[in-house]
């Protein structure tokens, strides 16, 4: 049974949905015309939110209301973004950029080194904790010379031949697996996109289902 | 025509009505496919499980779109059931200028079934920009990172806040991430690495392959993955006794397992018509 929504941004949504959809047939001006509403929708929102939550209780509140004047820092820095329009003081525009950047790389990197690179290592590793339990040691064993031969597979500085090929191959085959369980987990998450429109058409919009 | 040319031609079209066919029939003619919970979602679980009810808050970070929304929002919808249930208090904050709505709309569908009021019993921080310097601000002290709500009002008056320092005072963490920022590039390096947060993740698909590395380090404590994780999610809430809610993602799976059958069979298809073809050749 059939159950049409009232709700007349139900029906907008729908229609662009299809309109976008459409473009599996091929570009058309329906496609077109979602694709640029939903660049100027996004854009329009952004400002929004950046001015409500962001420029007026940060800012212009502090700065202009409370008289908080050492605001007057960022506010200068920000504004030499806008620098880049004008060709003469283009230059201008390199002061708040390494202040992002220096900022920014000295925050980054002993974050990045911990996190990615030394917890790494040490879950690698096989501990007193990996050993209680045969499943955990197993798995430790796989991950360890998965980590070992991956490693060696990137490893240039010697031609890889002998044995060091042979471990370099086995490198290949735990890349080649992480690469299919990344492909399995991607047409997943593709299919399921689909599915949540036809959900939204078939639930909300033509109320088919439940 | 040969069979190997026949397969190795077949028009898109007749690729995309197929599909069609195969992900719209399930959501008539459910077929109940269950699987079994895999054991990063019931880590999950059992993690927001050991948060006391009433006491400092779970903090869920909203970190995707709209364009995400079919994997990460029902997942979002079952985790705050899950919290409201059990009477644990939520706060709730986004890194994604644009899913700042989308926590907004969460709160008001989940918070009214258990009859949960803002301010008392969850709290939207709402967005800020900076990315790492807001989570960095944030494990310094949440109220100057965040001085008000989402809809302005002082941290310091909303009674769940009292005590709410910074990320000590916060019993776990979930990140809903779509991607950067989120859960593997600031939550994990900059969070729980620096400050030693308890963390969980709920992921889109396309990025949950990349997160196991950190599960298996401990640096994640839970992990759900795509709209199967939400699936799982859901599953475990609805055994649990703590939702009889709808379960988008639940009622998803039939078809998503169908369209991986027919996925399988159409790959399977285009090999056989490329080797016939390359054989004749």
């Amino acid at each position: 049974m059939m159950h049409l929504s009232p709700d007349l941004w139900v029906w907008v949504g729908a229609l662009l949905t299809l309109f976008v959809f459409s473009f599996l047939f091929g570009d058309n001006p329906f496609y077109k015309f979602a694709e640029h509403l939903y660049v100027g929708v996004s854009v329009g929102y952004m400002i929004a939110i950046y001015y409500w939550n962001f420029f007026k209780p940060d800012l212009i509140e502090p700065l202009f209301g409370r008289g908080e004047l050492i605001l007057i820092v960022p506010l200068i820095l920000g504004l030499c973004y806008l620098a880049i329009f004008i060709q003469k003081f283009s230059w201008v525009v390199r002061i708040p950029m390494g202040f992002v950047l220096g900022w920014g790389s000295g925050i980054a990197i002993p974050a990045v080194l911990q996190a990615n690179v030394i917890k790494q290592i040490q879950g690698s590793l096989i501990t007193s904790q990996t050993l209680a339990h045969w499943n955990t040691f197993v798995w430790s064993i796989v991950v360890l010379i998965g980590v070992i031969t991956t490693v060696i597979y990137f490893f240039f500085s010697r031609e890889q031949k002998g044995s060091l090929k042979v471990v370099a191959n086995i490198g290949i085959i735990y890349i080649m697996i992480g690469f299919g369980a990344s492909f399995g987990y991607t047409v997943m998450a593709r299919i399921s996109l689909l599915l949540g429109r036809l959900q939204f058409l078939l639930r909300d919009w033509l109320g088919v289902i439940h | 025509m040969k069979i190997g040319e026949i397969l190795g031609k077949i028009d898109r079209r007749i690729v995309f009505g197929f599909m069609a066919i195969v992900v719209i029939v399930p959501f008539f003619f459910p077929l109940n496919v269950t699987g079994k919970v895999a054991p990063p979602s019931q880590q999950l679980f059992d993690a927001v499980e050991e948060i006391q009810p009433d006491s400092k808050p779970l903090l869920i970070s909203i970190d995707f779109d709209p364009q995400s929304m079919p994997e990460l929002y029902p997942m979002l919808k079952a985790i705050l059931r899950h919290a409201f249930s059990r009477n644990v208090r939520v706060c709730m904050m986004a890194l994604w200028v644009t899913g700042v709505g989308l926590g907004e709309a969460a709160l008001n569908e989940v918070a009214p079934e258990y009859g949960k009021v803002h301010g008392k019993d969850y709290v939207y921080l709402g967005w800020k920009p900076g990315f790492a310097a807001v989570v960095l601000g944030m494990g310094k002290s949440i109220p100057e990172t965040f001085p008000t709500d989402q809809y302005g009002t002082p941290l310091e008056s909303i009674p769940m806040m009292r005590g709410v320092k910074n990320f000590r005072d916060i019993p776990y963490a979930i990140s809903i991430s779509a991607g950067d920022p989120g859960a593997l590039t600031l939550w994990i390096p900059y969070v729980q690495s620096r400050f030693g947060q308890k963390l969980g993740t709920g992921m889109t698909a396309v990025s949950a392959a990349d997160a196991y590395p950190y599960l298996q380090s401990g640096q994640l404590t839970g992990l759900l993955g795509g709209m199967k994780g939400a699936a799982e999610y859901e599953h475990l809430v609805a055994e649990a006794g703590y939702s009889e809610a709808s379960k988008p993602a639940t009622q998803a799976m039939d078809s998503q397992s169908m369209a991986h059958l027919a996925i399988i069979l159409l790959i399977v298809l285009g090999n056989i018509g490329f080797i016939l073809t390359k054989g004749r050749k």
